[in-house]
């Protein structure tokens, strides 16, 4: 399967650097070559089991993080609130 | 004396028989890390300060009567990946390098009510992605039985910190063999715990179906202490089960006569002959008391590597979409919109190996390969999960080498992405089988440690602990602290 480069790495918010494009491509190129090795699987079923249903806690309000602690690793704050650039035109 | 060589377990009878402090047991591993430390460089984020506090209240708890945990006033380093409140936890990456947790991972919430003293945060590959810590986006960790050889990975600095004698035991995480290949390539034992068995709640995700936390030390007694007191069923973290297991490793031991060894060849033939011939060679000293060998076959190994890059970097793409530089962690500085601060936070941010990573998931998952890739890895899952089942109605456990060579030189395998994978072909399997397995010391190759690792059903934990333990005692200890020149 030949990839392209650009095309999933702006499908995961990454931009590389012209100058390294063909490095990542020849790294990636390998790897997914690599994966692609995986054999023909006869169909089975992936749906989840009832033996590995996740215990759930009960839907209850509990103590949590006060704002400002939440807020305190946020690159940009203004009024209790995260910054982000203008989203809508 | 040198307390920094002692293990968990003598240092907990010298503190209750009053004849050390936890005070002079901190004092004395800081001193070694001053010594050796800028060779070594386990560390991200010593915490000196926070140590000798905790370790004088242990002192108090000691002198007013009180009884203490085993892993009291013990001196333990934890994987930067695992939250700590109030101390920095980076992830060893530019993206979460002023990241100060505001709550403490369930492991380390447990560790805390046993009264350990932590000693620091230690040094990764970026987001536990990397087999020999090389992609710490902060500084390489040397392996201290030869600082030209790499430590390990991921949990690179968690196994040279232990092998240093930088702490006494450590925690890592596990997601495709990152405790057991540094605990081998730096001669400690290191347990990577039954999926389920230790919470994750507060780990930074990086393939949360196959993630676990895990512990490293110099002794089996350490690494069951570790093991039992993080373990248990945790509300916060929904995949975790309720276990049974022991409070202590008081009186862990197993008879091996009658013990059933299953020997895969298929891992075999991937290792050095050097690697097989001393396992072997611990396979006759187990023969001889009166275990049986039995030749199995798990042939899925081979596709290991395929199956996990798959799951796993699937998992990655979707979990390291939250580093979008607005609710925590680096964001860059000049950007035009939106989508424009993405791409520019992600792409300064990250490493290259964990750009490969999150391309190779999004690539997997993207529309019209979804059943190429994904599903047919999961699928594959299930059949490796099958002939783990079919295996362990033949034998009582399974050994394998934990990797194929002793530590590779640093730098040897860092522009091959794929040559670095494949140092993770013995330890694969098990994460996507979400079986425990333990990695233990069992000689050397050219001066350099060589690991063995024990798989065992889900949840039987104390029978690799119990094997691992007996086997010590024969050998009369398997770890020695390195004298680091």
């Amino acid at each position: 399967m030949e990839i392209d480069i650009k095309k999933i790495a702006k499908l995961s918010r990454l931009a590389i650097e012209p100058e390294r494009e063909e490095k990542f491509q020849k790294d990636m190129q390998n790897i997914i070559d690599m994966v692609e090795q995986l054999p023909e699987m006869e169909a089975g079923d992936l749906s989840p089991k009832v033996e590995d249903a996740m215990a759930l806690r009960e839907d209850v309000v509990e103590p949590s993080l006060p704002r400002e602690e939440v807020l305190k690793n946020a690159p940009q704050v203004a009024a209790g609130c995260v910054v982000v650039p203008k989203t809508v035109g | 004396m040198e307390l920094f060589k002692m293990t968990g377990g003598e240092l907990h009878r010298l503190m209750k028989e009053k004849k050390v402090s936890a005070a002079e047991v901190a004092e004395d591993v800081y001193a070694r890390i001053s010594k050796v430390e800028n060779g070594i460089g386990a560390y991200i984020t010593p915490t000196p300060e926070e140590a000798i506090k905790a370790a004088e209240a242990v002192d108090k708890k000691i002198a007013s009567g009180e009884e203490i945990h085993p892993l009291a006033g013990i001196p333990i380093g934890i994987k930067d990946n695992i939250c700590t409140k109030d101390i920095k936890t980076t992830c060893a990456s530019r993206m979460l390098e002023n990241f100060v947790p505001p709550y403490d991972a369930t492991v380390i919430t447990k560790l805390k009510a046993a009264d350990f003293v932590m000693t620091g945060k230690l040094n990764m590959d970026e987001f536990a992605m990397g087999s020999s810590c090389e992609n710490s986006a902060f500084h390489i960790t040397h392996n201290p039985h030869g600082l030209d050889k790499v430590p390990g990975g991921s949990s690179g600095g968690s196994a040279a910190a232990v092998a240093a004698g930088e702490a006494v035991m450590s925690l890592g995480s596990d997601t495709g063999g990152s405790i057991r290949e540094p605990a081998a390539y730096c001669g400690i034992i290191g347990l990577k715990p039954t999926y389920g068995a230790v919470s994750r709640y507060g780990l930074v995700a990086f393939a949360s179906s196959l993630d676990q936390i895990g512990p490293m030390g110099r002794s089996v007694e350490d690494v069951a202490n570790l093991f039992y007191t993080i373990s248990g069923q945790d509300p916060y973290d929904a995949t975790t089960m309720p276990t049974r297991y022991p409070k202590t490793a008081e009186g862990l031991g197993y008879d091996f006569s009658g013990l059933r060894i299953g020997m895969p060849r298929e891992f075999y033939k991937h290792a050095d002959v050097a690697v097989g011939a001393s396992i072997w060679q611990v396979i006759r000293t187990l023969e001889a008391r009166g275990a049986k060998v039995v030749d199995i076959s798990l042939p899925s190994t081979d596709y290991g590597l395929s199956a996990y890059y798959i799951i796993s970097s699937a998992e990655a793409s979707s979990n390291l979409s939250r580093f979008d530089g607005v609710k925590y962690g680096f964001r860059a500085e000049n950007y035009n919109d939106l989508n424009d601060m993405y791409e520019k936070t992600r792409s300064e941010g990250f490493g290259d190996e964990v750009k490969r990573r999150i391309m190779l998931g999004t690539f997997v998952l993207s529309s019209g390969y979804y059943d190429a890739y994904y599903k047919k890895a999961k699928l594959f899952q299930q059949k490796v999960r099958a002939e783990y089942d079919e295996a362990f109605k033949m034998c009582d456990v399974i050994v394998t080498p934990t990797a194929p060579t002793a530590a590779f030189k640093i730098g040897e395998n860092v522009h091959d992405p794929l040559k670095m994978y494949a140092s993770d072909v013995c330890t694969i399997t098990v994460n996507i089988a979400g079986l425990p397995a333990l990695s233990l010391p069992i000689g050397m190759d050219h001066e350099m440690p060589v690991g063995m690792q024990l798989i065992g059903p889900h949840f039987s934990e104390e029978k690799l602990l119990g094997i691992a333990k007996e086997f010590e005692t024969m050998r009369g200890g398997l770890c020695q602290v390195a004298s680091v020149v």
